[in-house]
């Protein structure tokens, strides 16, 4: 739905995997805390998935926080109740979020603009509903306490403890980077070029003979699996799965971070839930009306900077670039006037 | 026990018609604007502390009803006319976002002013009491709220489809081109609509403080209910949104008697289920 | 700038492999930190914010303890149990914390209980939860409030002998955990008095609209209407109760009240002669509570509330604990916390040590009206008070 460009040459390609794993790594470094990190690699991961909908195939979805908690709840149920090792629960995890996307999405794209929208908001709704009301399986109000966070294990051996803050930072580092790379994959595929188009205008491409309902779902089935995922490491960090994972306001927050960050990009994901996760942080003590903020730039966003955060920074750049090409040829002028 | 039913029937009714003055502004905007507004509950929010303000200042009731809804429509005039009018024309995602972006200020802003402790307006002496009918009592107030909502209603009705204002809106919705041809200022019109049905939710502030009182964070829940009632009834229908917030009040109120936890679950699902089955709505227009 | 904050990070890094202990023990001057998990900002700012205000002070007036300077910090929740957990975890972690007070939320304050658990830490709170001092209690945690069971013998029992004639009781209840523990504990109440439960209404926690609800209850003709909920829906049940009337034709009790800042909100048009459960109440009159008020009334020019008087004394007792135990290692402070006696807002007050439950008084005000009171915070008057803890075998309480 944003503005960004629909083809990139390939020699970017690998050059915003490097941002991406240069602030992959230097965040736990820089920043206050590696749980700090951890949080913000968890979300850009949630707002990843989200950007997938919104900003390559233009949906906006009010029920990320249903697939975030469902990777929450599963996760932890297997791990608890069936004690699932590691990449077993995660596994869980992403295939019910992908399974429950698979049908909120089938139902929700039946139906175009505000009654999408309306359609996600009501099946957050009900399902918040419902996870409150299973107080036996997800806890309730309470939250679901207790939840283990598994060593990295293979065939019983146990390969690397996640106790530590920093090796946990580390593991979630790794997949983000996967999801990362994988993410890239899917959007300058054909199916990901597809989407865009369905995005700019889905009865051409319709017309042009793509069933574009199937898109969509799939689309939506690939960002309730990384959702998910996002929901299982979270309630991993936490040991804790709270009720708020499943709120309306988890749906809003995911969504406030990939626009603010810059949908259509995807580093613009991890833009987006690195600064608001830390303005937060740094702002709450101070001052703790500081969500009147996130108002006032999402205002912004929508009337100015319809690329957000990230879109912010690739015009700057690209200002930058045109700056330089202007005063490179008059620089050398100017050598060679010196020169004779 | 048949009684009980009957009673139920009787407050659904009322819960209906306050539901319709919470929805009717977002519809009207949605109608004739094709703006969706997510600072519908916020607006509604303002109206609320304004109430409790006056009533704080003057002990006026009848004040605050008068005096609520003009602010709170020249605030929207004016944020129509610096942010509203410059989105019209992009999808509806984008009205989403940049009312949610409202919302949140003006939640904030409330809290600044007014802290976060909730606050409590009596209702008016005028209207309290009961009046009995055999075992039960139902207030005065919500018996005022029924046939005031009613008037409003009919008086949005008259305005709509009996005055040149309404005929222009209604045309300009549909063709914008045409009537500014016509020599009218389009966008004077969508201003004065715009404010009304953000008025209007002030108003309902403004009514629901004695009832429910005025706290930060109401406006979110009152926006979700009114969606539900102007999805129902189909987005944009007038007639359609009076029926379905009675429909809406009356499954409310049954529901606390016949299964009370599900109450928002059926609501929420009826939503779904109409979209999924009457996308626009039980009385919408395709 | 980068070089150095890398330098920092391995520093702090290091210092958290080497055994904490034995360093903290080497800098004996150095600065204690007390944490005060708040939620400053969100939706549950109003509770916060006073609670804030109350650690605050505890740790100023306690200025210092075994010789070292107090500090005190603020991790705000955002109303989030996710946050709270995720910066107390960052707090023991990073800052090597061990000291922490508050949590309104029941959720927050169950899981920041674990985390300070595995930490080793101490952390005091006033939630409402059961399960705190029951199935999910640990060695670390201590709660100051007065569990559901204290809470509803407190106030129905009371009335119970005050109205021997009231023998209808109708609830209305919210459905989850916390509410469904008040209404149980109200049954057996009911059975044991030969009272009879005309009816119950459960509802959802999202519910704002109480006139259905109100119906029911009116067709019951009950002569007690007791309401389980708390907060904003207790407060919207009982506008709407006296809307329609029902305080003519009933008494109302409303077991779980917030306290004054509830009471302010609501006025006394609609407090009157309502009957309301608080687990403090700023015209207490005991030595301790005297000088709080005094204090606070001071240094804020207000009377204190109930989350600035339960964080000020949990502070309090948390600092109490660390001098007892002449030390700050968690274990130690814990263990001299258990069954220590100190002189709290509603009298002598023991920190029970089976369940590390907090035995205080529960209190049983009736709203005053307008003609009756003596300043704008006397809203109500105390009617009876009293403290009844469920037996330590029957809280599910297992510290090993």
């Amino acid at each position: 739905m944003m503005t960004i460009p629909t083809t990139r040459k390939p020699s970017i390609l690998g050059g915003v995997t490097l941002i991406a794993l240069a602030a992959v790594i230097l965040m736990p470094l820089l920043l206050p805390s590696v749980t700090l990190a951890t949080e913000i690699l968890i979300f850009a991961l949630a707002a990843l998935a989200c950007n997938l909908l919104l900003g390559y195939t233009g949906l906006l979805s009010f029920g990320q926080g249903i697939f975030f908690g469902i990777g929450a709840y599963s996760s932890a149920l297997v791990m608890i109740h069936w004690q699932f090792s590691l990449f077993g629960a995660l596994t869980v995890a992403m295939t019910c979020g992908g399974a429950i996307a698979a049908l909120v999405g089938a139902l929700a794209i039946r139906r175009t603009g505000i009654y999408f929208v309306m359609l996600t908001l009501a099946f957050s709704q009900m399902v918040y509903f419902l996870a409150y009301t299973l107080s036996d399986w997800t806890g309730g109000d309470n939250g679901l306490l207790d939840v283990p966070r598994p060593p990295v294990s293979l065939g019983g051996m146990t390969l690397l403890d996640l106790t530590d803050s920093r090796a946990f930072y580390g593991f979630v580092a790794i997949l983000f980077m996967l999801i990362f790379i994988g993410a890239r994959r899917v959007i300058h595929s054909p199916f990901g070029t597809t989407l865009v188009a369905i995005r700019e205008n889905e009865n051409r491409a319709s017309a042009v003979g793509y069933d574009t309902r199937h898109f969509k779902l799939l689309a939506f089935t690939l960002s309730g699996v990384v959702t998910g995922l996002a929901g299982a490491l979270y309630a991993m960090m936490l040991n804790f799965a709270p009720l708020s994972n499943i709120e309306l306001m988890m749906s809003e927050n995911i969504l406030i971070m990939t626009i603010i960050g810059g949908s259509g990009s995807l580093l613009g994901s991890l833009l987006g839930a690195g600064s608001i996760i830390m303005l937060g942080d740094l702002l709450s003590e101070i001052w703790p009306r500081w969500m009147l903020l996130l108002g006032v730039a999402l205002i912004f966003v929508v009337l100015f900077m319809r690329g957000g955060l990230w879109g912010g920074i690739e015009a700057l750049i690209e200002r930058w670039k045109e700056r330089k090409a202007h005063q490179q040829p008059s620089a050398a002028a100017a050598r060679e006037e010196a020169g004779q | 026990m048949l009684d009980l039913y009957l009673f139920q029937i009787l407050n659904g009714l009322g819960l209906g018609m306050i539901y319709f003055l919470i929805a009717v502004g977002l519809t009207i905007i949605f109608g004739l604007l094709n703006f969706v507004n997510f600072a519908h509950g916020a607006f509604y929010l303002l109206g609320s502390y304004l109430c409790y303000t006056v009533v704080a200042l003057t002990g006026n009731f009848w004040l605050a009803l008068l005096i609520a809804p003009i602010v709170v429509g020249l605030l929207a005039w004016v944020i129509e006319k610096t942010l509203i009018q410059r989105v019209y024309h992009l999808p509806h995602t984008f009205h989403i976002l940049i009312t949610l972006g409202m919302a949140l200020i003006i939640q904030e802003l409330t809290i600044m002013t007014w802290g976060p402790v909730g606050k409590s307006v009596a209702t008016p002496e005028l209207l309290q009491g009961v009046v009995i009918m055999g075992d039960f009592a139902y207030p005065k107030y919500r018996l005022f709220l029924i046939l005031f909502s009613a008037l409003i209603g009919f008086g949005l009705w008259l305005l709509l489809e009996r005055t040149r204002f309404g005929a222009l809106v209604r045309a300009g919705s549909e063709d914008t081109e045409t009537v500014s041809l016509l020599g009218t200022d389009i966008y004077r019109l969508f201003s004065l609509t715009f404010a009304l049905g953000v008025a209007l939710a002030a108003i309902a502030g403004v009514l629901a403080t004695p009832l429910r009182g005025a706290n930060p964070f109401i406006g979110v829940e009152v926006l979700g209910l009114a969606f539900v009632v102007v999805v129902i009834g189909g987005m944009g229908s007038f007639s359609g949104a009076l029926i379905a917030s009675l429909l809406v009040g009356l499954v409310q109120s049954l529901m606390t008697t016949l299964w009370p936890q599900g109450a928002s679950l059926m609501i929420y699902g009826a939503m779904a289920t109409v979209i999924l089955i009457r996308p626009y709505g039980l009385f919408g227009r395709a | 700038m980068q070089r150095r904050t890398f330098l920092k990070a391995s520093i702090a890094a290091s210092s958290l492999l080497a055994v904490p202990s034995m360093i903290r023990q080497a800098q004996a001057a150095e600065p204690l930190s007390i944490y005060g998990v708040k939620s400053v900002s969100g939706t549950f700012a109003s509770y916060g914010q006073y609670a804030n205000m109350g650690s605050k002070l505890a740790v100023e007036d306690y200025g210092e303890v075994l010789g070292r300077p107090l500090t005190y910090t603020t991790i705000d929740t955002e109303g989030n149990a996710g946050k709270a957990v995720r910066k107390v975890q960052e707090a023991t972690q990073q800052k090597g914390a061990l000291f922490f007070n508050g949590c309104t939320l029941s959720s927050s304050a169950l899981a920041v209980g674990k985390e300070v658990a595995k930490a080793g830490g101490v952390f005091m709170t006033p939630a409402g939860a059961d399960e705190l001092t029951g199935k999910n209690c640990n060695s670390s945690t201590f709660r100051w409030s007065v569990p559901t069971y204290g809470a509803i013998r407190e106030t129905v029992l009371p009335l119970i002998k005050m109205k021997p004639e009231a023998k209808r009781w109708y609830t209305i209840t919210p459905q989850y955990v916390f509410g469904e523990a008040l209404l149980d504990n109200a049954k057996a109440v009911f059975d044991e008095m030969g009272v009879e439960h005309v009816g119950n209404s459960y509802h959802s926690l999202q519910e704002q609209e109480f006139s259905g609800y109100l119906t029911n209850a009116m067709a019951a003709r009950p002569d007690v209407l007791l309401l389980l909920n708390f907060g904003g829906q207790s407060s919207n049940v009982l506008r709407q109760a006296v809307n329609f009337g029902l305080k003519r034709k009933m008494t109302i009790l409303l077991a779980w009240s917030a306290g004054l800042d509830q009471f302010k909100e609501l006025g006394p048009e609609l407090i009157e002669d309502v009957y309301l459960g608080a687990q403090y109440w700023h015209q207490i009159d005991t030595p301790m509570n005297n000088a709080f008020v005094k204090r606070v009334r001071e240094v804020y020019e207000m009377n204190p509330n109930y989350p600035m008087a339960a964080d000020y004394i949990g502070t309090k007792v948390l600092l109490d604990g660390i001098k007892r135990a002449g030390s700050t290692e968690g274990a130690e402070v814990s263990r001299a916390l258990e069954g220590y006696t100190y002189e709290g807002p509603t009298g002598s007050e023991t920190v029970r040590t089976s369940d590390h439950q907090v035995i205080k008084d529960y209190y049983l005000l009736r709203g005053k009206a307008a003609s009756e009171m003596n300043d704008p915070d006397d809203l109500a008057e105390v009617v009876s008070s009293g403290r009844t803890f469920p037996a330590e075998d029957a809280v599910g309480c297992n510290m090993a």
